[in-house]
């Protein structure tokens, strides 16, 4: 209630004031540039963030737990791959869907296997992985060119429109929306976030820590398969680098969305928003025309920008009187109450 | 460590050895060393292990700096980057005349510097770790490329330089580099164990809130933290500069993912509140030797990523063994405690 | 970069003496195949145009000028990295610019993008060409290591819209030409004027007889494999030479020098090494120096070859830090880039799919020429 009454504290609700920064930006850049809010450009920045926006929303999930994916750079790479590979040979697209998936699936429970099973730290695990995956592509790409098929059902996948809406970005939504309900309204999801906020006290609680750090790695893992799908058939070709980057992409992506990567602080909508502000952010500064050698300043500066933007909105909230903070502690507890 | 056994069975000996951090990745090396001298004989040759060293310096400075800021529980992502920064500043000076000594002291102070920015984005701004020092990697990489137009800076190589760089040897067998890289190995060593900066460095990265309520300075400590970050990687910089002999635009693009690896192969961990010297020069050396190592093998490079993942994920399992040891050695050594001494305390956990 | 100000003073007065040309004989550079030997870089370039005694008239001139009418042309450039090659391709691009602006009243809008190595280096380029074909450019020069077929549906619709699309610099002839979806393509034939010159240099010099070793760009790239085709059918012409080893030293000097210490140790015995860029050969040079073993001195020592054509290689050349440098030609490169995007844009005439421009061979012998060649662009005489 004192939310309405304080408009200013609106800010203190997470997320709010980063997209406050991404309306702001998309305001600028629709002034800046009679271009940005061209039909083609909408379409052109929707469709090419897909790829980043899924591997953040799955690895949300992995950074709520506490651990971190590095792999899904390769692993979307591998996957596309793979799924081309089989809309290549002729089978049919469901097929070639289910080679992407399995591959991510395949990849994801190693990860887990080795991190959650065998006990090692997890970034050294998927950045083995990730070194693994784009050698596996390097040595496939190099042995058999995929160059594309002609499986009009397979190219729909991403190409093709549901209200006028590409077909891709309609099953990215999708998916968004299946992953933020796993992790707002499911006793797992729940589970996700005690064991991402303090490991011990939910293994004292009674979650199987174990088996959820298992988890998140495969739900990153067949996420980053999606992802590998989609481009495929958006690509229609895969080549030897697919992917490279794109992790710390993500990762960037969920942080400026406010997931914490100590663990224990996110959501998948918030993350989805901070990879698309990145995505758009490249974009608009290309479309107004900054010069290429100051992007990569201009870039970090806004990052910067947004992120400051929203802790300082929050810390100075906290650091005023009550009702944020009450309502910040409240949710924490409700969160901390659900875990157990 | 407060283990050391008083058992004189050899079995319980080779439990102690094996129980120390970073043994599953010296058995790992010892291993590998093993294979690679039945391949081939030139890899066991001195001169190699000259090269193995000189290539290893940048990436053991890096994992140096970024186990410090590991141990606070922090990041930096951006020392690839500053060491690129680091390594135009003393060459561009040098070009404009500046005595050599003085460019490389400038060289350095950029580093130290651009950990200063991150310092402040982090303790200041309220940024995240990895934020902040995403920006900076953003930063000064397009401050590099600004500046130098993407052209390498060139032609301010001098004899002196050459020393610095590790391409002239001092008395046949050490470089400059090699010196500094253990001195600095060295002095991060005593300062992590015996000053007060170095136990408030684990009590901020074991855990910030107790150590806040403790009095102690976070911020300040976190501070410090990037400091010796920014400065190995200046330091590192300008060591590259001697080694390259141009500062190309893109000079140390990747670097912080190896750093960071090494750092973490070496027992540090994102979770802060872990990591040593020691075990960052083990990482340093096991990044350096794969490579080193499947170039003299001959394996094509087309192979080489996929190899180096499947080698690395060896070494964290093999490490793995540590802590089964370490966990059968307590229990051993609480049991013989035990039965010897019943007032003896129990054995405690204490942060290595 | 350093002149010293008489050969500084001297390039100025070539270039005048070209502008006075350029008046007076009007179109030498544009119409005509190269008569002026290198030294004269502006003068070359050769648009391919109609030909006959009539070009470089002041009617032909003026003629042009009137088809032209002003016209203005936003151009976007895009190299795949920023580095001393398109450095030096960007100001050959302006000098020309300035010529055919000067002459032909032709006006340029020029925007650079390039990635900048951080993190989506080729989505990057992807993007920067969907964003210059949302703003309506009229040409986009673009040289990418992003793959082909992505590339192709990329150009497509920027094609469809409007945005005329020249690749430079790009191994089209690893695939169909037919599959390619741009107006031009201008480079060279990456297998035969550049790898293959490469492998027969060595087997030249060393007589048919010798072991290489080989530090490579990054594994898959298309320029690596297009090189690599080329040397390996020298080596196969060769029986004598043998490749003892090869490493991945990612374009990088340091990279380089590491692989090739590397290699050095176990084939100490090597005379030759062939690095697929200037950059990973000099770390090699320097590799060698470190091992003790000496360079080619015109009758014994480690032969050392790259390829690009930089400034930077051919002081090296000239200090006898690399033997030879197979360059690939800046200069012309940019000059014929921006002659056929004026062909075929504002003269509307039928530009060749693929135009491939001369690539040298330097050594210690020729250096001071094709060095100089490329001074003659350094300082074009309008920056766009």
């Amino acid at each position: 209630m004192s939310t309405l009454r304080h408009p200013s504290r609106l800010l203190a609700i997470d997320g709010v004031a980063v997209s406050i920064v991404f309306l702001v930006m998309l305001g600028y850049f629709s002034v800046a540039s009679p271009a940005f809010l061209t039909g083609d450009n909408i379409y052109n920045t929707f469709v090419e963030s897909i790829s980043t926006v899924l591997l953040a929303a799955g690895l949300t999930f992995v950074l709520i737990s506490g651990g971190i994916d590095l792999s899904i750079g390769s692993t979307i790479g591998l996957s596309a791959a793979a799924t081309l590979f089989v809309a290549m040979t002729g089978a049919s697209t469901l097929m070639a869907v289910l080679a992407g998936l399995v591959t991510g699936l395949v990849i994801g429970t190693i990860n887990g296997a080795f991190v959650a099973g065998a006990g090692v730290s997890d970034f050294i695990v998927t950045l083995a992985t990730l070194s693994i995956g784009a050698g596996l592509l390097k040595v496939f790409t190099g042995r058999t060119q995929l160059t594309g098929t002609d499986n009009a059902s397979f190219l729909a996948l991403a190409e093709g429109r549901i209200l006028g809406i590409p077909t891709g970005v309609f099953i990215a939504a999708v998916v968004l929306v299946v992953l933020e309900v796993i992790l707002v309204k499911t006793p797992f999801g729940r589970a996700v976030y005690a064991t991402g906020v303090n490991a011990n006290a939910a293994f004292l609680a009674g979650v199987s820590v174990r088996r959820i750090r298992f988890s998140v790695f495969v739900i990153s893992g067949v996420v980053a398969g999606i992802g590998g799908v989609l481009l495929a058939s958006h690509l229609n070709s895969v080549q030897p680098g697919l992917g490279g980057g794109y992790e710390l992409t993500a990762i960037a992506g969920c942080v400026v969305g406010g997931v914490s990567l100590a663990g224990g602080r996110g959501s998948i909508w918030r993350a989805a928003l901070g990879a698309f502000f990145l995505s758009v952010l490249s974009r608009g500064l290309q479309l107004i025309g900054v010069d290429p050698l100051w992007f990569s300043i201009v870039t970090g500066a806004a990052i910067v920008a947004a992120v400051a933007f929203d802790r300082g909105a929050q810390r100075w909230l906290q650091s005023s009187p009550r009702p944020a903070r009450a309502l910040k502690t409240a949710a924490d507890a409700s969160t901390a109450q659900n875990a157990h | 460590m407060p283990t050391s056994s008083t058992h004189s069975s050899a079995g319980l000996r080779i439990q102690s050895i094996l129980s120390k951090p970073g043994s599953g990745i010296v058995v790992m090396l010892v291993l590998f060393v093993i294979v690679m001298a039945v391949v081939s004989p030139a890899f066991v040759t001195f001169g190699n292990w000259q090269n193995i060293a000189n290539q290893g310096v940048f990436v053991l400075l890096l994992a140096l700096g970024m186990t410090v800021v590991l141990i606070a529980r922090g990041i930096d992502l951006s020392v690839g980057s500053v060491m690129g920064l680091s390594a135009g500043v003393s060459a561009y000076l040098i070009t404009q005349g500046l005595i050599f000594p003085l460019a490389l002291l400038a060289g350095i102070a950029c580093g130290i510097f651009c950990g200063l920015l991150n310092a402040l984005m982090i303790t200041k701004l309220g940024l995240p770790d990895f934020v902040a020092t995403l920006a900076m990697l953003g930063v000064a990489r397009g401050v590099l490329f600004l500046w130098t137009a993407g052209t390498p800076f060139t032609r301010y190589m001098t004899p002196a330089y050459s020393l610095v760089g590790g391409q002239t040897q001092i008395a046949g067998f050490v470089s400059i580099p090699i010196i500094i890289s253990i001195a600095a190995c060295i002095a991060l060593s005593l300062l992590l164990r015996r000053s007060v900066l170095g136990r408030y460095l684990y009590a901020v990265g074991g855990n910030p809130d107790a150590a806040r309520l403790s009095g102690i300075p976070v911020n300040r400590i976190k501070t410090y933290a990037y400091l010796i970050s920014g400065g190995c990687a200046g330091l590192a910089g300008v060591i590259l500069a001697g080694r390259a002999t141009n500062v190309a635009p893109t000079m140390g693009t990747g670097y912080e993912i190896l750093a960071i690896t090494a750092a973490i192969i070496g027992g540090a961990a994102l979770t802060g509140g872990q990591g040593r010297m020691i075990g960052a020069v083990l990482g340093a050396l096991t990044i350096t030797l794969i490579t080193n190592a499947m170039n003299i093998a001959g394996i094509s490079s087309e192979w080489q990523q996929l190899v180096t993942g499947v080698i690395l994920l060896i070494a964290v399992l093999l490490d793995r063994l540590t802590t089964y040891f370490k966990h059968r050695q307590r229990s051993t050594e609480i049991a013989a405690a035990v039965s010897v001494d019943p007032t003896a305390k129990p054995v405690q956990h204490v942060m290595s | 970069m350093e002149t010293d100000p008489a050969e500084k003073a001297s390039l100025v007065s070539s270039r005048r003496r070209f502008l006075g040309t350029g008046a007076l004989v009007g179109t030498v550079g544009l119409l005509s195949a190269c008569t002026t030997p290198p030294g004269g870089a502006t003068s070359n370039g050769g648009g391919g145009a109609s030909g006959g005694g009539a070009e470089g008239s002041d009617d032909y001139t003026a003629a042009i000028k009137k088809l032209v009418a002003g016209r203005e042309l936003q151009v976007g450039f895009t190299p795949p990295v920023l580095s001393e090659y398109y450095t030096q391709m960007e100001n050959a691009a302006f000098t020309r610019m300035a010529q055919l602006e000067d002459l032909y009243g032709v006006k340029w809008k020029w925007e650079k993008s390039s990635p900048t190595g951080n993190f989506n280096a080729v989505e990057q380029q992807i993007s920067t060409v969907q964003s210059w074909t949302s703003r309506e450019f009229d040409i986009v020069f673009i040289c990418t290591g992003a793959n082909f077929a992505t590339m192709q549906g990329v150009y497509k619709k920027a094609m469809d819209s409007g945005t005329k699309i020249f690749q430079f610099n790009q191994p089209v002839e690893l695939y169909p030409i037919d599959d390619v979806n741009t107006v031009s393509n201008i480079g060279y034939d990456n297998r035969w004027q550049s790898g293959y010159v490469a492998g027969k240099f060595i087997a030249d010099t060393l007589k048919g007889q010798g072991k290489i070793i080989q530090i490579m760009g990054p594994a898959g790239s298309d320029w690596t494999k297009a090189r690599l085709v080329g040397f390996n059918q020298a080596m196969s012409e060769n029986p004598g030479l043998e490749v003892v080893g090869s490493a991945d030293g990612g374009y990088l000097r340091d990279k380089g020098l590491s692989a090739a210490q590397d290699l050095l140790t176990r084939n100490a015995d090597v005379n030759a090494i062939y690095g697929e860029n200037e950059d990973m050969a000099l770390g090699a040079s320097q590799a060698v120096d470190a091992a003790g073993l000496k360079q080619w001195d015109g009758n014994q020592g480690v032969v050392i070859i790259g390829a690009d054509g930089l400034l930077s290689g051919m002081d090296a050349i000239r200090n006898g830090k690399l033997t030879a440098s197979v360059d690939v030609n800046s200069v012309d490169n940019a000059i014929k880039m921006i002659d056929t995007a004026f062909q075929s844009i504002v003269l509307k005439n039928y530009v060749p799919k693929v135009s491939n421009i001369t690539t040298h061979l330097v050594t210690k012998d020729n250096v001071d020429a094709y060095a100089s060649y490329i001074n003659g662009v350094m300082s074009p005489a309008k920056k766009y």
